[in-house]
């Protein structure tokens, strides 16, 4: 009794414990045994994995007590010069994919000059770079998907092939049980744990989103620790956007709109504080599954979309003030 | 206010009134007022547009893009109308609140082509448009003769259909699904699974796989845009079912729909045209004074593995 009652007094525990209570819906709603198969599971950690993936950059920004509202715009445009790279040029994926890192970088470190060198609010800077990255987007594609259909000067269409990347990102691994994006999805989850409790600069995130100014005074590079953190957020964005494209076989410009939210929605549901200076990756991972799950089982039983909305909202509350009650 | 307002208004109807030659540079100005081109198919209408105004060098067009925001729609007519336009193209978001700005254009003297969604009354010129339920009417036809011929269905087994339906809230969503479940009417058809897209491929995929997992036996998926349907095939194919299942789409883009068929991802698909070539011809035809339909319905084709290298076939 004391063990669970020091458990829940854990941030950690009380994620699991709303991730435990969305798992007893999905056994009660189960949709006739549906819930108890692997494939379901399977599908809905790839579903979530593109938003885990924005969720571990949005993780590091918040946790300096800022937030980044442009990782889903990041994504479209990632998505949209991914495609363009390898499947219209015809890149081989290591040149490929560094190319968008990069993009995906430089996205996160303008971001992130705006807010540590210019002081802008976090909140308008990124809403900045949502808006210039989408009409990037927009205009390195011409406001069309780059997908696998070329048009020719006389109006036909010719077909390219599905590069190997494309193909090897939405497979699945492991007899058919796990899908690639959400290795990839985990593997972030852990460079991001690797960064927050491993690295000097980890300490340097927290102490900045705990107090700015006595982490300055202490000798905090918090210039440093802010561009670090938005950079790594466009970085996920690009990695992100590159999973989005090789699952839709295209890059679409209007990819991640609003996926910022979910992210968001994800960072919050798993208790980390939108106050910065606390938090962490596995509370990310946990809020990403009960996202994920609660998803899920409203598709499985075939929710109306109306109904979903609402039951999203209000759980979402739910879980939020469950939380909260506990500390108390 | 009225009768301020109409010494000025007749002025500028007269001021407008274009003859049946261009003005002075030889051009006629038309202004194309694009609600939203965050969709293959509006890009489309508009390079349909750019395309059949680019063989008519007395045609200027100027495209404005509303980003889905009605107000500015709004804005963006009036600038028009204001800079003193030859003729209108509008693609309205909505009827009721953009009623007021087309039929102050057109009683100012600025013919006006609607194009695709409706405004309220019948102050513009033309309508152009294709009927979403007719449409969809069709591709329940199609697929009840289509499930018609499987074999259990043969045997008086009932077929067993999902339906993926574009944003519910939207009219076309509504349309095309109401004349696909009229189709459906008396047929040996079930719908085991219905979920909103929204109109979104990775949404599409998402619900796919649900009702994959929910459903053994699908033998046809009916989605209300192309994009859907190829998301739910791409679920299909992950699962190792995409060969038991019909999919069937709409809206036939040449870059799109056409291209799944030939790839034989779609067993079908039911074009939605865009109008833009109809608008322009029009618009040449208003503007030199000669007399259009008030009411144009745009023909549709179907696009199938047969026929999509011969360019379709028309829907009667």
């Amino acid at each position: 009794m004391r063990t669970l009652r020091r458990w829940i007094e854990r941030p950690e525990g009380r994620a699991l414990f709303a991730l435990l209570f969305i798992l007893v819906i999905g056994c009660v709603f189960n949709a006739h045994d549906a819930f108890f198969r692997w494939g379901t599971h399977r599908d809905m950690l790839r579903q979530v994995s593109v938003y885990g993936i924005l969720a571990c950059g949005m993780t590091l920004v918040i946790v300096t007590g800022g937030i980044d509202l442009s990782v889903g715009s990041v994504l479209g445009l990632c998505a949209v010069v991914f495609a363009q790279l390898s499947l219209r040029r015809g890149l081989p994926a290591p040149v490929a994919v560094p190319a968008v890192l990069a993009v995906g970088a430089a996205a996160g470190l303008a971001s992130g000059a705006a807010v540590a060198r210019y002081r802008i609010q976090p909140f308008i800077a990124t809403l900045a770079m949502m808006v210039f990255a989408r009409g990037l987007a927009k205009w390195l594609s011409g406001g069309e998907k780059v997908s696998r259909a070329v048009q020719q000067p006389d109006g036909s269409f010719s077909y390219v092939d599905l590069p190997g990347a494309f193909e090897r990102l939405d497979a699945k691994v492991w007899g058919g049980n796990v899908a690639v994006v959400t290795l990839v999805f985990l593997g972030c989850v852990a460079l991001s744990w690797v960064v927050l409790t491993r690295l000097r600069y980890g300490r340097y995130l927290y102490a900045t989103g705990g107090n700015e100014e006595a982490a300055r005074l202490s000798g905090v590079p918090v210039r440093r620790a802010k561009l670090l953190a938005y950079g790594m957020s466009g970085v996920f964005g690009a990695v992100a956007g590159i999973c989005q494209a090789a699952q839709e076989q295209q890059g679409d410009p209007e990819a991640g709109v609003s996926y910022e939210l979910t992210a968001i929605a994800i960072a919050v549901i798993g208790g980390n504080s939108l106050a910065g200076g606390r938090g962490g990756i596995g509370l990310t991972l946990l809020g990403a599954m009960t996202i994920g799950y609660l998803e899920k089982i409203l598709s499985i039983n075939a929710v109306a979309e109306s109904s979903r909305l609402m039951l999203t909202g209000a759980i979402i509350l739910a879980a939020v003030l469950l939380q909260r009650r506990r500390i108390e | 206010m009225t009768t301020r307002l109409s010494p000025t208004a007749l002025i500028l109807a007269l001021a407008c009134a274009s003859p049946a030659f261009p003005k002075d540079g030889g051009k006629w100005v038309v202004g194309m007022s694009q609600c939203n081109l965050g969709e293959p198919w509006r890009v489309q209408m508009n390079a349909d547009i750019r395309r059949e105004a680019a063989a008519h060098p007395e045609l200027e067009l100027i495209f404005k893009d509303a980003q889905n925001d009605t107000l500015r729609q709004r804005a963006q007519i009036e600038e028009f109308v204001n800079s003193g336009v030859d003729l209108l193209i509008v693609s309205p978001k909505e009827a009721a609140p953009l009623t007021p700005p087309v039929a102050e254009a057109y009683r100012r003297g600025v013919p006006v082509i609607v194009l695709d969604r409706r405004v309220l009354g019948s102050d513009y010129t033309e309508f152009i448009g294709a009927n979403n339920r007719m449409i969809g009417k069709a591709a329940g036809a199609w697929a009840v003769g289509r499930l018609a011929e499987l074999p259990a269905v043969r045997k008086g087994a009932r077929a067993r259909v999902v339906e993926l339906e574009g944003l519910m809230t939207s009219i076309p969503a509504q349309d095309r699904g109401a004349g696909f479940h009229e189709a459906l009417k008396g047929a040996p058809v079930d719908i085991v699974y219905t979920a909103d897209m929204k109109w979104l491929e990775p949404q599409a995929r998402m619900e796919m796989e649900s009702a994959l997992s929910v459903q053994p036996q699908i033998d046809l998926v009916f989605a209300h845009n192309d994009p859907g349907a190829h998301g739910a095939y791409l679920a299909a194919q992950a699962a190792g079912r995409e060969r038991d299942i019909i999919f069937v789409g709409i809206d036939a883009l040449a870059q799109e729909g056409q291209v799944y068929v030939r790839q034989g991802v779609l067993a079908a698909t039911f074009e939605y045209p865009t109008g833009g070539r109809e608008a322009v011809e029009d618009a040449l035809k208003i503007l030199r004074r000669e007399s259009v339909p008030k009411e144009v319905t745009l023909r549709s084709r179907v696009f199938t593995p047969d026929n999509v290298a011969s360019g379709g076939e028309w829907l009667k």
